[in-house]
C-alpha cells in the first residue's frame, strides 16, 4: 500500500470485514461494452462490469463521471427522453435487457429505483406503497395491508407512521420521505435495487438510518448504489466501482479499492487529490 | 433649476402619476361595483328567483333566465373541461417541441383571446342553421368553445410544473405512461387544473355575445334543450336597453347576480391556487 | 419477511401488455382532442368565409370594405362605418389604456410595499373578470350620463375651440358615442396590458437595476432607461394583446356607441363597431344578403383580430426564448 493510501485509510473508520468472495456470489447483472449517448455526447464508454447478487456495489467518482447515467441504463429509465440511447449488452440473469422488444414496464417492476431527492407521490402513505403493488398484482385487502406493513417495517418506518397511514406522503420529513420511497420500491419485491445517491439530500442522522437499512436489505437483493461520499461507499458496500469521465477505471472488492487500489487515478481520488 | 433637481422632479412626477394611475384603475372598479350594489340590491328578492321574466310593464323575476344560465354553463363545462384537459395533456406530456404541438399551442392562445361574438357566429353556422332553430345545445356548445382554450392553457401549465422526478419514480415502479399521467401527474396538478376550470366557468358565466345567435332567449320557462332558452346575459341586454323601469330593475338585479358569481369564482380560484403552494 | 427475491426469478421478454394498449389509446385520445383545437379554428374560418361569400361576391371585397352605405331596405351594405368605429374606439382605448396600465405596472413593481402587491394586483385583475355586459349596463346608465354632463362639455369647451382639430370634438354632448365607448374599452383592457407588463417587468434581473441605481439613477430613470428597453418586446406583446381584446369587445360597446351606421369626423358622435352591429342586427336580419353582409363583417373582424393576436403571440414567444437564454 502506498504511503498516501495508508494515510488516507487511517483517517477513515475501520472497514468492516465483509467475508465476501466473488466466487460465492451469483452474478446477477453483466454489462458488456455498454455505451451511452445524450444526443451526440458520449457519456459512457465501453463499460464492462458485473453486479453480484445479495451484495452491495458502490459507484464512486467525481461529478459528471457517469455513475448516475450507468444506474439509469439498468432500468432503462432514460427511454423516457428522446435523444438518449444505450448500446451494448446488459444481461440480467442471462437475458439482455437492452433488446428492443423488451417490455420496459415489466423490467422496471423487477428493478427498483430510489432517487436522490425523495419523491413521494401526492397521495396517502398507504397509497404510495400500494401504488406499485397494484400495478401488477390483484391482492385482497388484508394481504395488501400485510405487504404494506412489512415494507414499512423493512424500511424502518413502520413505527413512525403506523398511526397515520392515511396522511399524505408529503407530510413526512425528508428522511422519512426517502424511507417511504425505499419502502415503496421494495414493496413490489424487486430483484435489483438501484439507489442514486439516496442520502445526499438528508441530514446525518437520516443518512445513518438509510445506511443501516441498506445493510439490512443486502442479504436479499442485488443493490447498486451511487454515492459521492467515499466513506459511505467504504462502509456499506462489498464491491466498489470507480468511474471517471464516463469510463470504468477500476472495479474490485471494496476492501481492495480502498486499501490497495491498482490504478493511479483511483488512488488519487480516494486520497482526495481531486474531487 | 439644477439638472439634478430637475431629474428629481421628473422622478417625483412620474411616481406620482403611477400612483394616480393605480388609483384611477381602482376607482373604476369601485364605481362599477358600487353602482351594481346600489341599483341591483333592491331587485334581490325571493321573487327574483321564483318568478319568470315578465312582459314589459309587469313585475316578475329571473328564474327561467337563471336556470338557463346554470344549465348551459354546466353543459358547457361538462363538454369543455375533459376536452381541454386531454388536449392540454397532449401538449404537456406527449408533444416535445414538435411542430404539431407548437401549432396547437399557438392556435389555442389565439382562440383564448378571440372575439366571443365570432364563436357565436360559428356555432350559428354549424348548429343553428342545420337544425333550423335556436337551441340551448347550441348555446352550450358556443360556451364550451370558450371554455376549451382556458382549460387547455391551465392544464398544460400545471402539468409542466409537475417535477420530472415524480414521473420517473412512477415509471421506475413499472407504471405505463398513461397510468403515470392519470394517477400521478393529474393528482399532483389537480389544484391548478381545478383553478383553471373555475376561471373558465367565471368567464362563461357572464358571456353574452356567443348566446345571442345560439340560445337566443325565451320569455317563458323552458327546460327543453332543443329550443331557445332564457339566460341571464341576454335578458339583461334586452331589459337594460328597454325603456321600462321594471325591466331595468330586473336587469340590474341580474347584473348583480352575475357579478357576485364571477367575483366569487375568481377569488375562490386565486385562493385555491395560493393555498396549494403552501401545502406541506 | 424473508428473502423477497424468490430464487431465480427471470425477467420475461413478454411483449405487449395491457399497459401498452392503454398507452396507445390514451395517446391517441389526447392527440385527437389536441387536433380538435386546430379543427375549431379551421371550422371558424371556413364557416365565416362560406357565410360571407354571397355578400362579398355581390359587392366585391374592395367596394364592400370602402363603402359606408348600410341600407337593409335597398340591400346596399358597406363595411366602412363599422370598421372605422372598431378601429377608432380601439385606438382611443389604447391611447388612454396604455399609459394607465404602464402606471399601474410601475406602481406595483417598483413602489408598492410588498404586503400590498398581491391584493392590489388581484384587484386590478378583477377589472378583467367583470363581464362585458356589466360594463355595458354600467356604461349606459352611469358612465354615459357622467360623460355627457362633465367630460364632453369640458372637451368641447377646450379642444373643441381649437381650429383644425376642433371638428374632432364637434357636436352636442350626447353621452353615448365613440369617445365613451373608447373610454370604457380602455378600462376593460387596462388590466390585461398591466398584468403582462407586470410579468415582464419582474423578469428584469435585479442586478441590472441595481447597477443603474448604484450609478445614482432615479427610479423613473431606471424604469425608462433600463426596465422598458429590456422588456420592450414583452410590453409590445402585451399591448397587442390588449388591442386584440379591444377590437373584439361586444357588449360594453353595444350599449354606449349609439349604433349609427355612419362615419363622423367628431368622436363625440355615435357610430358603430363590427361587433356592435352584429349584436344588434343579426337576429333581426331579413334576407340572405343582409345576413351574409353581417357575417362578412364578422369575417373581417376575425381577420383583424387574428393578425393582431398572432403578432402579440409571436412577440411574447420571442420574449420567452430570450428569457430562456
Amino acid at each position: 500500500m502506498s504511503p498516501a493510501a495508508m494515510v488516507a485509510t487511517q483517517s477513515m473508520p475501520p472497514i468492516p470485514n465483509r467475508s465476501t468472495s466473488a466466487a460465492g456470489l451469483r452474478q446477477k447483472v453483466q454489462m458488456h461494452d455498454v455505451n451511452f449517448y445524450y444526443g451526440a455526447a458520449h457519456a459512457l464508454k465501453y463499460i464492462n462490469l458485473t453486479l453480484h447478487d445479495k451484495s452491495v456495489t458502490a459507484f464512486i467518482g467525481p461529478s459528471g463521471c457517469g455513475k448516475s447515467t450507468l444506474l439509469r441504463v439498468l432500468n432503462r429509465i432514460y427511454e423516457l427522453y428522446p435523444g438518449q440511447r444505450a448500446t451494448g449488452e446488459v444481461l440480467v440473469d442471462g437475458e439482455n435487457i437492452l433488446s428492443p422488444g423488451l417490455d420496459l414496464n415489466l423490467l422496471r417492476a423487477k428493478i427498483g429505483m430510489v432517487f436522490q431527492k425523495p419523491t413521494p407521490f401526492p397521495m396517502s402513505i398507504r397509497d404510495n406503497i400500494a401504488f406499485g403493488i397494484r400495478l401488477y398484482e390483484r391482492l385482497p385487502q388484508s394481504e395488501l395491508d400485510d405487504r404494506i406493513e412489512s415494507a414499512l417495517h423493512r424500511a424502518a418506518l413502520w413505527d413512525e407512521v403506523k398511526d397515520k397511514l392515511k396522511q399524505s406522503g408529503l407530510s413526512l420529513s425528508g428522511g422519512q420521505q426517502q424511507r417511504l420511497c425505499i419502502a415503496r420500491a421494495i414493496a413490489v419485491k424487486p430483484e435489483i435495487l438501484l439507489l442514486d445517491e439516496p442520502a445526499s439530500a438528508l441530514d446525518p442522522i437520516s443518512t445513518q438510518r438509510i445506511e443501516e437499512l441498506i445493510d439490512e436489505l443486502k442479504p436479499d437483493y442485488c443493490i447498486a448504489i451511487v454515492t459521492h461520499n467515499m466513506q459511505q461507499a467504504a462502509r456499506c458496500s462489498n464491491f466498489t466501482a470507480f468511474m471517471y469521465l464516463g469510463e470504468l477505471i477500476e472495479f474490485d472488492e471494496t476492501e481492495t479499492i480502498f486499501t490497495h487500489p491498482k490504478e493511479r487515478r483511483t488512488e488519487d481520488y480516494i486520497t482526495g487529490r481531486f474531487g | 433649476m439644477t439638472p439634478y433637481a430637475r431629474r428629481r422632479l421628473v422622478n417625483a412626477v412620474v411616481m406620482a402619476l403611477s400612483v394616480a394611475a393605480t388609483g384611477f384603475g381602482l376607482l373604476w372598479l369601485a364605481l362599477v361595483l358600487w353602482t351594481l350594489v346600489v341599483e341591483g340590491i333592491s331587485a334581490i328578492t325571493p321573487a327574483l328567483f321564483s318568478q319568470m321574466t315578465p312582459p314589459p310593464g309587469n313585475s316578475g323575476g329571473l328564474m327561467n333566465a337563471i336556470f338557463g344560465s346554470i344549465a348551459m354553463t354546466l353543459i358547457a363545462t361538462l363538454i369543455g373541461t375533459p376536452t381541454g384537459i386531454l388536449a392540454g395533456t397532449f401538449l404537456a406530456e406527449y408533444s416535445r417541441g414538435g411542430r404539431f404541438g407548437e401549432a396547437v399551442r399557438f392556435i389555442n392562445d389565439i382562440l383564448l383571446s378571440a372575439p366571443s361574438i365570432i364563436v357565436g357566429l360559428f356555432v350559428y353556422e354549424i348548429m343553428v342553421v342545420p337544425m333550423g332553430h335556436f337551441s340551448a345545445w347550441a348555446g352550450a356548445v358556443a360556451l364550451a368553445i370558450i371554455v376549451i382554450p382556458v382549460v387547455v392553457r391551465t392544464t398544460e401549465d400545471m402539468l409542466n410544473l409537475v417535477p420530472n422526478a415524480l414521473r420517473e419514480a412512477a415509471s421506475a415502479l413499472g407504471a405505463p405512461k398513461w397510468k403515470v399521467i392519470v394517477t400521478v401527474s393529474y393528482r399532483a396538478a389537480i389544484q391548478g387544473m381545478l383553478t383553471g376550470v373555475m376561471l373558465a366557468v367565471a368567464r362563461i358565466a357572464g358571456e353574452t355575445a356567443p348566446l345571442l345567435f345560439t340560445a337566443l332567449n325565451n320569455q317563458f320557462w323552458s327546460s327543453n334543450l332543443n329550443a331557445p332558452m332564457a339566460n341571464l346575459p341576454v335578458v339583461i341586454f334586452q331589459f337594460a336597453m328597454s325603456p321600462y323601469a321594471d325591466w331595468q330593475l330586473l336587469a340590474w338585479g341580474g347584473a348583480l347576480l352575475i357579478t357576485v358569481t364571477v367575483l366569487f369564482l375568481n377569488i375562490g380560484a386565486r385562493l385555491l391556487a395560493s393555498w396549494s403552494t403552501f401545502k406541506p | 419477511m424473508t428473502a423477497e427475491t424468490a430464487g431465480v426469478a427471470r425477467i420475461s421478454l413478454a411483449k405487449g401488455r395491457a399497459g401498452a394498449i392503454g398507452d396507445v389509446v390514451f395517446r391517441a385520445l389526447t392527440f385527437l382532442f389536441a387536433l380538435l383545437v386546430l379543427l375549431i379554428l379551421g371550422g371558424v374560418i371556413v364557416s365565416l368565409v362560406a357565410g360571407a361569400w354571397p355578400a362579398l361576391r355581390t359587392f366585391g371585397f374592395f367596394s364592400f370594405v370602402t363603402s359606408s352605405v348600410w341600407n337593409p331596405v335597398t340591400e346596399q351594405f358597406g363595411a366602412l362605418a363599422p370598421i372605422y368605429g372598431t378601429l377608432v374606439t380601439s385606438a382611443i382605448a389604447m391611447l388612454v389604456g396604455i399609459p394607465v396600465a404602464f402606471g399601474v405596472a410601475v406602481f406595483i413593481t417598483e413602489i408598492c410595499p410588498i404586503w400590498l402587491k398581491r391584493p392590489l394586483a388581484t384587484m386590478i385583475e378583477l377589472l378583467a373578470a367583470i363581464p362585458s355586459i356589466i360594463y355595458g349596463i354600467w356604461g349606459l346608465f352611469v358612465f354615459a350620463p357622467f360623460v355627457q354632463q362633465y367630460i364632453q362639455p369640458a372637451i368641447i369647451g377646450t379642444f373643441g375651440q381649437i381650429p383644425g382639430i376642433g371638428m374632432l370634438f364637434a357636436g352636442p354632448p350626447l353621452g353615448i358615442g365613440i369617445l365613451t365607448a373608447g373610454f370604457i374599452l380602455a378600462i376593460m383592457v387596462l388590466p390585461f396590458i398591466s398584468s403582462i407588463m407586470r410579468d415582464v417587468f419582474e423578469t428584469v434581473p435585479p442586478m441590472l437595476k441595481e447597477s443603474a441605481y448604484g450609478l445614482g439613477a432615479t427610479r423613473s430613470e431606471v424604469v425608462w432607461r433600463v426596465v422598458l428597453p429590456f422588456t420592450r418586446i414583452g410590453v409590445l406583446g402585451g399591448v397587442m394583446l390588449g388591442l386584440g381584446r379591444a377590437l373584439g369587445e361586444t357588449m360594453a360597446v353595444t350599449f354606449v356607441i349609439g349604433n349609427a351606421h355612419r362615419i363622423s369626423a367628431s368622436i363625440l358622435q355615435p357610430g358603430t363597431t363590427i361587433s356592435a352591429s352584429l349584436a344588434n342586427e343579426f337576429t333581426e336580419a331579413f334576407g340572405d344578403l343582409y345576413r351574409s353582409s353581417l357575417i362578412a363583417l364578422g369575417f373581417i373582424l376575425f381577420i383583424i383580430t387574428f393578425i393582431v393576436l398572432a403578432i402579440a403571440k409571436m412577440m411574447l414567444l420571442r420574449l420567452q426564448k430570450q428569457a430562456g437564454n
